[in-house]
């Protein structure tokens, strides 16, 4: 066996703290950053100097501008190829940034390892080395804070789920190629292809009902519905109205739909303003409705906007009738200003707002955002979560190698030990002990 | 009186550990003493009379590759030989053989006998000599004390060991050999780690009561595998079949009836048995569903009625034993030559070795076999000849040498057995190794042989026919690399008889042979292909790798990431409690493994990446991690 270079792999995290900040930073190290440079900016920046770019995604559309600088190893603060991408410091837009860093190949750095790495290779000296015992010490343990809140409810439970079932066809894979002179039962080809079906089938789920990712780069879709005149277009220009790629309009399919798409912290919103939606008795009007209607079904979140001056409106309550029932709706009541002393009743489903002053305008789009499945979580807490999409993920990708090589029992069972190990970098160290302990359990082994 | 020779190496115990170990040390150049209690017995196989299996054939194959003797003398002993899994990847096909007990022992007695170096002495050893922490010899149970630079100890299941038959039991080492029990008493004194396990065997049958017309035939394969590398078919003495029958429902009630009496059940024995290895006993009663368990009639040599059933180890009463026995298809009236027993010995929880084998307490003392708690003959054999290696390096003052988990199946059970210690007898298997796809049987000596040339362990005969063989498959692999198909002048009739269609682009050879349905026969009778090789095992071995490459290739990360740590070495007397911010189990883990290297820490289980980055800067404050020097390679 021929000794074989040391190569540490390549790392990628957002460097700044967490908030709605002015600049943010993407630190990427290690022997892959030229090449995701390259690959990122179309080239590699000259050594230590900034350079204003853009920061585009797969499909070529920016995500984000700023200054790219890039550290030759060994001058820079972790002894290897650093990459510095600084953008604005918005939360979606470091977070889609960092993740085309990691399709690009880096995979989001452990708690302290950049001051890890740098330590390795003597880029910190004594005084500093007593420092990085504390921060490694305290992000470690903010990692572990973060990592159980990702871990919480109904993902923890739906992966834990999978996490059995892959130990179960394991095991009855690896007892037969470990105990081919037993009398096993054989497995049944058409129980493990169901099987490993139903795991990967799962995996799918939990990936789509868990990623941000899709939210971030497919949006969601809003309904605005309400009758005429209660300010459903100035609504619309003062939520957009702050943001960075602005109201763009786009005619819609019919003459009942009109889309625009505007961003709340860079998540896009298609909205979708159904300016004709109210009980008619015109046939060819009833048809728009029909239309109307499905297209509301296919939304996920409905804003019912109001005249505050005019609560509990009766023509309200007939468009509500008209509204699919199975969606999340929240009642907005608008022109605030005109009468300051509405209550409101329930406060989860309804929001006062001001388009013309301003007033709860922040609240109604943290509200909007909440409600379409954004969590504005605090970094720490999204790195917790991304890495665990990130492994369950991989592990999905070795799940379709394993397909790809059922009829090749040990290629088989190395798909299905790469795809565990992934998954217990979420739930925990699982050992061939442990495996082998599973299958003594179940089968009798020994002659 | 002092024995008037000063040895560089003594090797206490003459088991499969023992004598590998005496051998290895004498090959590489130490002047050697293999000490046993009794010379009739040395290589002596006292549990099933076969070797080999899944993981375990691999270790024997890697055993050979280094030199060692257990793959050789199987092939003179072997009376029957097959390769399990021979229906799926090579990476899990291993060879097993059923060998002649008495040709067995003679092979490897002929070997030690003949080793340059290796001098044997039947007596046994009561005591060590420890001096300031370093042994300096050992005395025997006549008083004659033997001093040496190292002491390899291999003592089985000898050390105060006791058998179980039913409610009786009694001290001994095997059936029919006494225990150590000063031996015991002294390594108890010395305060290492020291646990309590069992094991079992079962009944032996004579062959001339049991009725084999009733019962299923099983023959070795044809061809007959080879084990050593450097063997050959010729070498095989006459081969036999085993035989098939299967417990029933009523021998389940027999073993039943006899539980009150039974020593593991009324809590007569206290040591850890196998999962892996149950007996009878155990078995029905932990899986009461089932109706019968195979049992295979093992024949124990040519020259012998003697036959070992693999499958009903008992330390039931005889009386138990006889009924279960007689309710068998075909064993109607069977006899038995000897009962089946429990036997319960000491070991050492192995977590006090480095990995050159050696103890962490006292220098220049190692440890290999079922003393370290491992079960099996592979197993121990390839310990001892890892253990008299060292040993040998270190009487001469070099760096000792273990393989990394990616290098030899010897390797990850090393690393396993000092980063995890032992609770339950240990024994190989291929969902052990993470990195099974490169450990296979097939490659053992492309992985081992050049190094256990360096070593001096490996002979100009076995140097000279490997690197042949090495040769020819870089020449050949090259070949096919070099050699283009081009789609334009491939007849469709060939693409499709060997590729399975027309290929759309131009491909080399050996992009071809990696498809999975694609062999290196097959894909040389393509035009313009060429001639194949002449050499079978070059050719498998040119395709295997083939087949493998990708995979393998993906694994390198890993390794190398791994290698970072494994070459950073921890110092002995660090102090964990001193390591600011760890955890107090994770102090306390690491204060009782005293790993050797930052790779083992972390395999240590409870070990966190982020304890591991705490080390490190503890570390670099006050120590530096070094490099380690161990690593010869």
């Amino acid at each position: 066996m021929t000794a074989v270079q040391s190569k540490p792999d390549t790392i990628a995290a957002i460097a700044t703290a967490a908030g709605q900040g002015g600049v943010g930073v993407i630190r990427i190290s290690g022997r892959g950053v030229s090449a995701l440079a390259v690959a990122l900016l179309g080239e590699l920046p000259p050594a230590r100097h900034a350079r204003y770019c853009e920061f585009p995604d797969a499909q070529g559309l920016v995500i984000d501008q700023g200054l790219a600088i890039f550290f030759k190893s060994p001058h820079s603060y972790t002894g290897e190829d650093v990459l510095e991408l600084q953008g604005h410091g918005g939360t979606a837009v470091l977070q889609l940034l960092l993740q085309r860093c990691l399709s690009l190949g880096a995979r989001l750095a452990e708690a302290g390892e950049f001051t890890r790495r740098a330590f390795l290779n003597n880029k910190i000296d004594l005084a500093q080395a007593e420092g990085v015992a504390d921060l490694i010490e305290a992000t470690t343990a903010q990692a572990a804070r973060s990592a159980m809140r990702s871990l919480q409810g109904e993902f923890s439970r739906t992966v834990q789920n999978l996490v059995a079932e892959l130990i179960n066809l394991r095991m009855l894979v690896e007892a037969m190629l470990d105990f081919p002179e037993e009398d096993l039962d054989s497995i049944d080809t058409s129980r493990r292809d169901a099987q490993l079906a139903l795991i990967s089938q799962q995996l799918n789920l939990t990936l789509a009902s868990a990623q941000q990712g899709s939210l971030l780069r497919e949006g969601a879709r809003i309904a605005l519905v309400g009758q005429p005149n209660v300010g459903k277009s100035s609504l619309l220009n003062c939520l957009a109205g702050e943001e960075i790629a602005l109201v763009s309009d786009v005619p819609g399919t019919t003459r009942d739909v009109v889309r625009q798409e505007i961003q709340i912290n860079g998540v896009p919103l298609h909205i979708m303003d159904t300016a004709g939606l109210r009980d008619s008795q015109d046939a060819v009007e009833n048809m728009g409705m029909a239309r109307t209607h499905q297209t509301m079904q296919k939304a996920d979140l409905i804003l019912l906007l109001c005249d505050a001056g005019q609560p509990n409106n009766i023509a309200d309550d007939e468009i509500i009738a008209l509204l699919p029932k199975n969606l999340p709706m929240l009642r907005v009541y608008n022109k605030l200003d005109t009468c300051p002393g509405l209550t409101l009743t329930d406060s989860s489903k309804e929001i006062a707002v001001s388009a013309k002053t301003g007033q709860n305008i922040t609240e109604l789009r943290l509200k909007i955002l909440s409600l379409v499945g954004w969590r504005d979580m605090a970094s720490g807490a999204f790195m917790a979560r991304e890495r665990h999409l990130n492994a369950l993920q991989q592990a999905q990708l070795h799940l379709s190698a394993a397909q790809t090589a059922r009829d090749l029992p040990e290629l088989f069972a190395e798909e299905l030990r790469l795809a565990q190990t992934q998954l217990s970098s979420i739930t925990g160290a699982f050992s061939p002990d442990d495996l082998l302990g599973e299958i003594f359990s179940r089968f009798c082994i020994g002659k | 009186m002092d024995f008037p020779k000063i040895f560089d190496v003594i090797v206490v115990g003459g088991g499969h550990a023992g004598t590998e170990a005496a051998l290895a040390s004498a090959r590489a150049g130490s002047l050697t003493l293999l000490l046993s209690h009794n010379i009739e017995t040395l290589g002596q196989m006292s549990c099933n009379p076969s070797i080999g299996g899944i993981g375990k054939g691999h270790l024997v194959k890697e055993i050979d590759a280094l030199g060692g003797a257990m793959a050789a003398a199987t092939d003179e002993g072997g009376i029957q030989f097959r390769i399990l899994n021979a229906s799926k990847g090579h990476a899990v096909r291993a060879t097993r053989a059923q060998a002649d007990r008495i040709l067995y022992k003679q092979a490897i007695r002929r070997r030690l006998e003949n080793q340059e170096n290796l001098w044997l002495f039947q007596q046994a050893v009561d005591d060590l000599m420890v001096e300031n922490d370093r042994v300096t010899g050992v005395v025997t149970q006549l008083g004659l004390r033997f001093r040496a630079k190292t002491v390899v100890l291999t003592a089985g299941t000898f050390l105060s060991g006791l058998i179980h038959v039913g409610q009786s039991n009694y001290p001994a080492g095997r059936a029919g050999d006494p225990p150590a029990i000063s031996l015991a008493h002294r390594l108890r004194e010395l305060n290492l780690p020291v646990g309590r396990l069992k094991t079992g065997t079962p009944p032996r049958i004579d062959g001339r009561t049991i009725n084999f017309s009733l019962l299923q035939e099983q023959h070795g394969d044809t061809p007959e595998p080879v084990f050593s590398f450097i063997g050959k078919t010729s070498q095989h003495p006459r081969q036999l079949p085993c035989w098939i029958t299967e417990t029933n429902l009523k021998t389940h009630d027999i073993i039943r009836g006899g539980l009150d009496r039974s020593p593991l059940f009324t809590g007569v024995i206290e040591g850890v048995g196998p999962r892996y290895c149950p007996s009878i006993e155990d078995k029905i009663t932990r899986f009461a569903d089932k109706d019968s368990h195979q049992i295979y009639l093992e024949p124990e040599g040519l020259t012998t009625h003697e036959f070992y059933p693999n499958g009903i180890s008992t330390s039931l009463p005889f009386d138990v034993q006889l009924a279960l026995v007689r309710s068998m298809k075909g064993m109607e009236n069977a006899h038995i030559l000897r009962p089946g027993y429990a036997i319960e010995y000491d070991y050492f929880n192995p977590i006090g070795l480095k990995n050159s084998l050696e103890s962490k307490h006292i220098n220049g003392l190692f440890f290999a076999g079922q003393i370290n708690g491992t079960t099996g003959y592979e197993e121990a054999a390839a310990q001892g000849l890892l253990a008299g290696l060292n040993a040998h390096l270190q009487a001469h003052e070099q760096a000792s040498w273990c393989p990394r988990r990616d290098e030899a199946y010897l390797g990850v059970m090393v690393d396993d057995l000092i980063t995890s210690g032992v609770t339950e007898p240990y024994r190989m298997f291929t969902s052990r190794a993470e990195y099974r796809l490169q450990l296979r049987e097939d490659n053992a000596d492309l992985r081992l042989t050049e190094i256990g040339r360096k070593f001096g362990l490996v002979d100009d005969a076995r140097w000279q026919a490997f690197e042949t063989k090495r040769e020819a498959i870089a020449l050949e692999e090259q070949r096919l690399r070099k050699t283009w198909v081009n789609p334009k002048q491939l007849p469709e009739v060939d693409a499709v008889r060997v590729l399975g269609k027309q290929i759309e682009h131009e491909y080399a050879l050996y992009e071809l042979l990696r498809r999975p349905a694609v062999d290196y026969a097959n894909l040389l009778t393509l035009p313009g292909a060429g001639t194949p090789v002449s050499d079978e095992k070059v050719a498998e071995q040119v395709e295997i790798q083939a087949k493998y490459q990708g995979y393998i290739d993906r694994q390198r990360d890993e390794i190398e990431r791994a290698l970072q740590y494994d070459e950073m070495a921890l110092p002995s007397d660090l102090n964990y409690r001193e390591v600011r911010g760890l955890s107090i189990e994770v102090q306390q883990k690491l204060n009782q493994f005293m790993p050797e290297t930052v790779g083992q820490a972390a395999r240590i289980s409870g070990i966190t990446p982020a304890a591991i980055s705490l080390l490190l800067v503890h570390l670099k404050r006050g120590f530096g991690a070094a490099r380690t020097g161990q690593q010869a390679a």
